[in-house]
């Protein structure tokens, strides 16, 4: 159900990482998804869970929510590091014809599935804690956007849910006219979607305009002289959010070299 | 606070050229004045003009002409534009297009972000903005998770955020159930009297004006009707004439006025009207007699109906919708199911025609499982007709025939028949020839409703389920939707399930009304005796059956059920 994502979506509670400035989190997140990248060896791999743990630990985000809001896309997860098991080459366990299964590709699997796990726990810890609004703002001064790319942000954000609601809506009432979906080649099944997405398109048009005039209705004229409910101000663990990035930093490329 | 003279405002529709093909939603000649602190309903039909006139309000639209002064600024001067939208806030229909930020707090704060004001402040604002909406919720809450109800009061803290003189609602309650309604109503009634704002109610809801200081009618784009209750609901003739009527107290003290059981009809409560009876008859009152309660005849689960629902609970994740719902329906019953949002009335209607999967129990149509590898979806899309809620958004054809013929078209039925049931259907909704080869997007939205309904009623259906089918008509329009569905009901014997919150349409039409409540059958029975039972919740009876309800409560010994639905003779015959 598209109802069951909760991945992306903010998580309301009061920590630690919900309080700290969203340009820390932004930086913080990149730079974490980057090193990752590097991972060689097993000290600094399991410097990148220990990470990952605090991160979860300091966001009172409960587990079970983080998992639950994975399980579309642990599937995918799951494939693509299995296939690791196949392409790998050394030593053979089990082989059936030229496909063989290898300790290393075992082992490879088993590496890259868990740091997807942690990369998608980090990445969406930051949307957990941090409110759209918030995120937007972070990104907007992180990348010096412009006002009304942020807003665009904040808004196609909160019309995630608000779609995704009135697609599956419109696709049950065509299955009542006698539509099938899930029938027929790629070109009818094709004409069949248009059933959906012409009437999807018009309602979000429709939706675009009166959320316009309810923006103009509240004085929205950009971003000059607008002021922020949440300002984004550093304070005192923003600053040990950045050491902690920095020690995280230092660490990691030690390690990538020194192993 | 406005004033306004001789106003004209004008669409103009050009074709690809650049000539000008129409001129259309025009309002013209409208005299207007409100004063600071009033309490003003702007009444009219769909299509009337009246949105056009409240976004010229907060010059969201500008007009070609008149004199229009808003809180002393001209409307026609493009400087006054901040000025007046800070001083004259808007409340729109739909809470999910006019909401902003994901949280609650970010949502109240916006417009107030826009005005400058300073963070800390911006604070103290949203806290007292939410308390003034009458917001229970925490103001760190998602918008998602909230109903929509919560969510209009949140588009209405957003507004106070900003600290209006005025505030503009324009139809702000028609998509909510009756329970929040009543609730947004109560906040926009304190605004006014505790806080001296004053209110422009738009509306097409009856219901609503009896709030209002004072009523202006439109009509096709001109003011045709203005004043008090008492002129406005004395002009009855002139309410139907516009496509509206009076509200339901109104006509009931009117008719009770002509049977000469009380002397005046400008009562526009129940409590007032329970009252008067009770002042113009104490004879026939015993107050300190209790009279004795009457039982709900139980409903028995029939194997054989037509609709059976055996033990089914349905989930959405974690999330439980319905819990262990046992129904049985039986074939040529109207049935109307009650209950406030998000309890799970559409999820019970979309098992019926096997859109949603239950998570266990069985739904039978006909005696087959739904679900039954044997059972043909194709058949079963055919017998069961589905008009989801708001069934014109999800019109996509070039034209109205297009869209009609599409169902029968999909289910393999031979061009001939199909274009023969079109021409048919259409004309069984009460729609002229004229409209066949017309685009959807030059019919009224009423209009294309029932083109969605003649989509439905192309497919021959034995069942016809309806998700809210009145939901945002005016009168006129729920009047129409009413009778084209007792029609099919009885002359073409087509059994109805339909989700409801009008209370006074169940209580018309249906034989069953089924309540409700967190996913499980609360009650379920004839409408009067299920009525009865749901006392406790007035705002969710029709009138007749609460002013029954006073009355029994001040001492007048009326049966609350009558055999017959006809409520004011029961109490005539008491008094």
């Amino acid at each position: 159900m598209l109802r069951d994502i909760t991945l992306g979506q903010y998580y309301s509670a009061d920590s630690f990482l919900h309080r700290l400035d969203p340009r820390v989190k932004i930086r913080f997140t990149l730079f974490y998804i980057i090193v990752s990248l590097f991972d060689r060896n097993l000290p600094f791999f399991l410097l990148l869970t220990a990470i990952c743990v605090l991160e979860v630990l300091l966001s009172k985000v409960p587990v079970r929510y983080i998992l639950k809001g994975m399980r579309g896309i642990l599937v995918f997860i799951f494939v693509c590091s299995a296939l690791n098991i196949f392409t790998t080459r050394g030593e053979a366990f089990v082989s059936v014809g030229a496909v063989a299964i290898t300790k290393e590709g075992l082992l490879k699997a088993s590496f890259v599935f868990w740091r997807m796990m942690m990369l998608i726990i980090v990445a969406s810890l930051l949307t957990y804690t941090t409110t759209p609004t918030e995120l937007t703002d972070g990104l907007e001064k992180c990348f010096h956007l412009s006002a009304g790319v942020a807003v665009g942000i904040t808004i196609a954000l909160r019309f995630v849910s608000v779609l995704s609601e009135e697609l599956s809506r419109i696709m049950r009432a065509q299955e009542a006219r006698g539509v099938d979906f899930h029938q027929g080649g790629p070109i009818t099944r094709f004409k069949k979607l248009k059933t959906v997405i012409a009437p999807l398109f018009q309602n979000a048009i429709n939706r675009a305009g009166n959320l316009g005039d309810a923006m103009d209705a509240r004085c929205y004229t950009g971003g000059k002289g607008r002021t922020k409910l949440k300002p984004l101000k550093y304070d005192g663990k923003d600053i040990i959010g950045y050491i902690f990035m920095i020690v995280f930093l230092v660490l990691s490329i030690w390690l990538i070299i020194q192993f | 606070m406005i004033r306004i003279k001789d106003l004209a405002f004008e669409y103009f529709e050009r074709d690809d050229e650049g000539n000008l093909t129409e001129m259309i939603n025009a309002i013209r000649g409208i005299h207007f004045d409100v004063k600071k602190g009033d309490f003003v309903a702007v009444a009219g039909k769909n299509g009337s003009g009246k949105s056009t006139f409240a976004k010229i309000l907060n010059r969201l639209l500008v007009p070609i002409e008149g004199t229009v002064v808003i809180g002393g600024l001209d409307a026609f001067d493009e400087e006054n534009t901040m000025p007046i939208r800070r001083k004259v806030g808007m409340v729109f229909q739909n809470p999910d297009d006019q909401l902003l930020g994901s949280i609650v707090a970010e949502d109240i704060a916006f417009g107030a972000e826009n005005l400058g004001v300073p963070s800390e402040e911006l604070w103290k604002r949203v806290e007292t903005a939410a308390a003034n909406a009458g917001l229970t919720v925490a103001v760190d809450r998602r918008i998602n998770e909230l109903s929509g109800g919560e969510r209009q009061k949140v588009a209405i803290a957003g507004v106070l955020a900003m600290q209006p003189e005025c505030i503009v609602l324009d139809e702000a309650t028609s998509m909510l159930d009756p329970k929040s309604r009543h609730e947004v109503l109560a906040t926009i009634k304190e605004l006014n009297e505790k806080l001296g704002i004053t209110v422009i109610m738009i509306t097409h809801i009856m219901e609503e004006l009896l709030l209002a200081d004072r009523i202006y009618v439109m009509y096709k784009g001109k003011l045709v009707m203005q004043g008090t209750k008492d002129v406005i609901f004395g002009a009855e003739d002139k309410l139907l004439e516009y496509g509206l009527e009076c509200p339901q107290i109104v006509k009931i003290a009117k008719e009770m006025n002509e049977r000469q059981m009380i002397r005046t009809s400008a009562l526009y409560s129940v409590e007032n009207l329970a009252k008067r009876i009770f002042f113009e008859h104490k004879e026939s009152f015993y107050p300190n007699v209790t009279v004795e309660h009457i039982e709900l005849p139980k409903d028995k689960i029939n194997p054989v109906n037509a609709i059976l629902f055996d033990q089914v609970s349905f989930s959405y994740g974690n999330k439980a919708i319905l819990k262990n719902v046992s129904l049985s329906i039986k074939k040529g019953e109207y049935v109307v199911v009650m209950g406030k949002t998000g309890s799970g009335k559409s999820t019970l209607l979309q098992l019926i025609p096997a859109l949603l999967k239950p998570n266990s129990g069985t739904v039978y149509v006909d005696g087959r499982d739904v679900f039954d590898r044997a059972t043909d979806k194709q058949k079963l899309h055919t017998k069961v007709g589905y008009v989801f809620q708001y069934p014109e958004q999800q019109l996509f054809a070039k034209n109205v025939y297009e869209d009609v013929v599409f169902g029968p078209r999909n289910v393999g039925i031979s061009e001939v028949e199909a274009e023969k049931r079109a021409y048919e259907s259409i004309e069984l909704v009460g729609l002229s020839q004229d409209v066949y080869d017309l685009p959807l997007n030059k019919l009224s939205g009423g209009e294309r409703r029932r083109v969605a309904l003649a989509g439905v009623l192309a497919m021959k259906p034995d069942y016809l389920i309806l998700d809210e089918p009145l939901a945002g008509l005016d009168p006129e329009g729920r009047r129409e939707m009413l009778q084209i569905i007792d029609l099919l009901h009885r002359e073409a014997g087509i059994t109805i399930v339909m989700v409801s919150h009008d209370a006074e349409s169940a209580w018309q039409y249906a034989d069953r009304v089924i309540y409700i409540e967190e996913g499980t059958i609360k009650k379920c029975g004839r409408p009067d005796y299920v009525f009865y039972e749901m006392r406790n919740e007035r705002e969710l009876l029709p009138v007749i059956m609460q002013l029954l309800i006073r009355l029994r409560e001040l001492g007048l010994p009326v049966t609350p059920a009558p055999l017959q639905l006809d409520g004011i003779r029961e109490i005539e015959r008491c008094l």
